[in-house]
């Protein structure tokens, strides 16, 4: 490997961040609050350590897998440590773990806060707040369809079957336009976002940061109450849309707007993401009614944007879900642990598996009625082979295990049981809320520090795929 | 762009990133020393023009139960320096109008004070008010209770103010500390970086062209030296192999 390379491409994030460190600055400057020298500074320093090595390093035409992979961990890592500067240099509620929580939180795109009146902070860091969720989604985007689906282990090979064949031939993985072609679909998303939003009455300022938080399907809002403070059905509505197009693969998504809307339907991923969503919503709209808290039509509403807002791991709220029933909370609880789809920005175990993972038992099923059968499971029109199913699994009973240790040292250190299982798969997920004293319209600065240490590492080996963190220290798994 | 332009713009970031941190300080300080005297100067005084109006106001209040009960001289004596004490800390308080909302006060104590001097101003002892008790407390002491209220409400706006203020202050000391410590660890980061890239394309290329050179002295044959850089050791480089070039021409020849 070599070092000075991965520094450079490094660089080149880290000056994609000083460019939004920079518009910060200037909402800052426009609005002369607090904010302004703090993401000045950090700007500058972001600027600087990004040009450096642009200038003294020369360019290369190849990077080898072990270098991209570094390239891709490395940026997460230091974004998120730039992310802290602007922080913990205005001060109020930020020390460095809380701003350590706030910045981990927004590159991954969790959403979870540790603030208690997020009003309060200037219009440039509310800005940069959101940026670090936009800024975040594009790397994950990248990450999921331009990295790891080169990296040729079995458990990365779900990046290239979950996409029916029609949409693999449109999107070329390996062709350079891959990056262009991501690019715009994410921006063009976030644009139509803003402009929809706007028609709705929303400002600009609150369009685009809302904007920012739906398409990297973070959850950060400018206001404690979230998306509950517009109170507008319009705005749900358009927040609900951009949700789930977020939560779907962006490859498939590139072919609907091809003109291949029908692809959409035929991906049984797609499907079941959008008939577990239904049902979820359903569940939950009946059973917040038949506990007499609101009225059907409002049922319907706060059900709908709940489940949606939890279900693609974004994390808005309208209301506080933590009063609902506990058969409600534990179907939410369920959305937190699946998620969406794989490809998108969302996070989660994620759709993809939970449907690999039901075909396998139906496959064990019949493989005990018929122990000489040959059967086969298939992913759309892929055949699957038995390490991929094996490494689902795998992946799975991981994620629960590392959410049960995080809920445990949670509980060890105080924290009560619901808030602690809720908030480590909220972590996990990349979700945001979860339920008790972390609930979609409270917080998590009553967490313990060493909590909330424990709950950023969740986050980024949530974001990072677990396996994709195994790989980059697993010397052996390179190719 | 040439070693000697890397180098210096290498020295260059980290002088910028110290400077900006001074600089930032420097304004943070200043600022902050600028909003003590602000704080000594808008707030405090008109809270103690409030008080003194407090105490004036309290006084006048004893002068007007001694003119009940029939003390005139006694009564009008202490009523007198109440009014002047009174208006002493009014002018402060009407001069040092700093604050939203302040101005609001000082004219409604103002208009309040009018309506209770009014009361007592007229003649007492021997009128029909002298030793009339509910006269003193459906009309005196209820407008002896407006007044008050207004002055203390003028102390709580400066209170407050005074609070917010002194948090500012206090995220101001925060704001002036953390450019040196972020300017301190990011300029520790960067020279180790700046060290490392010195080392691995300007260092290394050196170490190796030396022992390139041991190598052709002790056995006539060059090692190809890479140099990925396109600057002065580059040039050096070549010039050098060049020069190896040469020598082992001339070496043939003769």
């Amino acid at each position: 490997m070599r070092p000075p390379i991965v520094l450079r491409y490094v660089g080149l994030v880290l000056l994609l961040n000083a460019f939004f460190l920079l518009i910060s600055c200037v909402i800052s400057g426009f609005n002369s609050d607090s904010a302004f020298f703090p993401l000045l500074y950090t700007f500058l320093i972001s600027a600087l350590f990004g040009v450096f090595p642009l200038i003294f390093i020369p360019p290369t035409t190849t990077i080898t897998n072990k270098e991209g992979f570094t390239i891709v961990i490395l940026s997460w890592l230091l974004s998120c440590l730039v992310g802290v500067i602007p922080y913990i240099m205005w001060g109020g509620e930020f020390t460095f773990t809380n701003a350590w929580f706030e910045s981990v939180s927004g590159f991954t795109t969790t959403g979870s806060s540790i603030l208690t009146n997020i009003e309060a902070l200037p219009l440039g860091l509310l800005f940069w707040r959101s940026a670090t969720h936009w800024i975040g989604g594009i790397g994950i985007i990248i990450f999921v369809l331009a990295v790891l689906p080169h990296m040729g282990k079995p458990g990365m090979i779900l990046y290239r079957t979950e996409m029916s064949s029609l949409a693999v031939d449109n999107f070329r993985y390996r062709s350079q336009k891959t990056m262009q072609i991501l690019l715009v679909i994410y921006v063009g998303l976030t644009f139509v976002e803003t402009i929809s939003l706007l028609f709705c009455g929303m400002s600009l300022f609150d369009a685009v940061t809302h904007s920012f938080a739906t398409i990297a399907t973070g959850g950060f809002s400018p206001k404690n109450l979230s998306i509950g403070y517009y109170n507008s059905a319009a705005v749900e509505i358009v927040i609900i849309v951009f949700m789930i197009l977020s939560g779907i693969h962006f490859g498939l998504l590139f072919a609907a707007l091809t003109g291949k809307i029908s692809e959409l339907w035929k991906s049984a991923t797609v499907r079941y993401y959008l008939m577990a969503l239904t049902g979820g919503v359903i569940a939950v709209m009946l059973s917040i009614r038949g506990s007499q808290l609101y009225s059907w039509a409002k049922a319907l509403r706060y059900a709908a944007f709940q489940v949606i807002s939890i279900g693609t791991s974004t994390g808005f709220a309208t209301i506080d879900s933590s009063i609902w029933p506990p058969f409600t909370q534990l179907v939410m609880i369920f959305f937190t642990l699946q998620c969406a789809c794989a490809g998108s920005t969302s996070g989660g175990i994620k759709v993809d598996r939970i449907v690999l993972f039901w075909k396998a038992i139906v496959k064990k099923i019949k493989k005990m009625q018929q122990p000489a059968a040959v059967i086969k499971i298939k992913m759309d029109t892929v055949a699957l082979e038995d390490d991929v199913v094996e490494v689902n699994i795998l992946f799975i009973s991981f994620y629960i295990g590392i959410v049960f240790l995080s809920a445990l040292i949670l509980t060890a250190l105080g924290v009560d049981i619901l808030s602690a299982f809720s908030g480590s798969a909220a972590t996990m997920g990349n979700v945001g809320p979860g339920f008790g004293m972390v609930g979609s319209m409270s917080n998590f600065s009553q967490i313990p520090t060493l909590g909330k240490w424990v709950l950023t590492a969740t986050m980024l080996l949530g974001r990072l795929e677990i396996f994709g963190l195994i790989i980059f220290f697993s010397a052996k798994s390179w190719r | 762009m040439g070693l000697r332009a890397k180098m210096l713009l290498g020295f260059l970031i980290l002088a910028i990133m110290l400077l900006v941190a001074g600089v930032w300080s420097i304004y943070e300080l200043t600022t902050a020393g600028s909003s003590v005297q602000k704080l000594l100067n808008d707030n405090y005084r008109s809270i103690n023009a409030g008080k003194m109006m407090v105490e004036a106001l309290e006084r006048e209040d004893s002068g007007i139960l001694l003119l009940l009960s029939g003390k005139w001289k006694q009564g009008r004596s202490i009523i007198e320096t109440g009014d002047e004490l009174f208006q002493k800390g009014f002018t402060i308080a009407q001069s040092n109008v700093t604050i939203p909302g302040e101005k609001a006060s000082v004219d409604e104590i103002e208009a309040k004070y009018k309506a209770y001097k009014d009361l007592w101003i007229k003649p007492i002892v021997d009128t029909s008010k002298e030793g009339n008790l509910g006269w003193y407390f459906q009309e005196v002491h209820r407008a002896f209770q407006d007044v008050k209220l207004s002055v203390e409400n003028l102390i709580t706006l400066n209170d407050q103010i005074m609070y917010r203020t002194a948090t500012d202050l206090k995220n101001r000391a925060h704001r002036a500390i953390m450019p040196g410590i972020v300017a301190i660890l990011a300029a520790l980061i960067f020279t180790v970086l700046f060290t490392f890239l010195i080392h691995y394309y300007v260092v290394s290329p050196i170490i190796r062209m030396i022992k390139g050179i041991q190598h052709f002295m002790e056995t006539g044959d060059l090692p190809d030296v890479q140099v990925e850089t396109h600057d002065e050791l580059f040039d050096l480089v070549s010039s050098i192999q060049r020069l190896v070039g040469q020598v082992r021409t001339a070496g043939a020849l003769q």
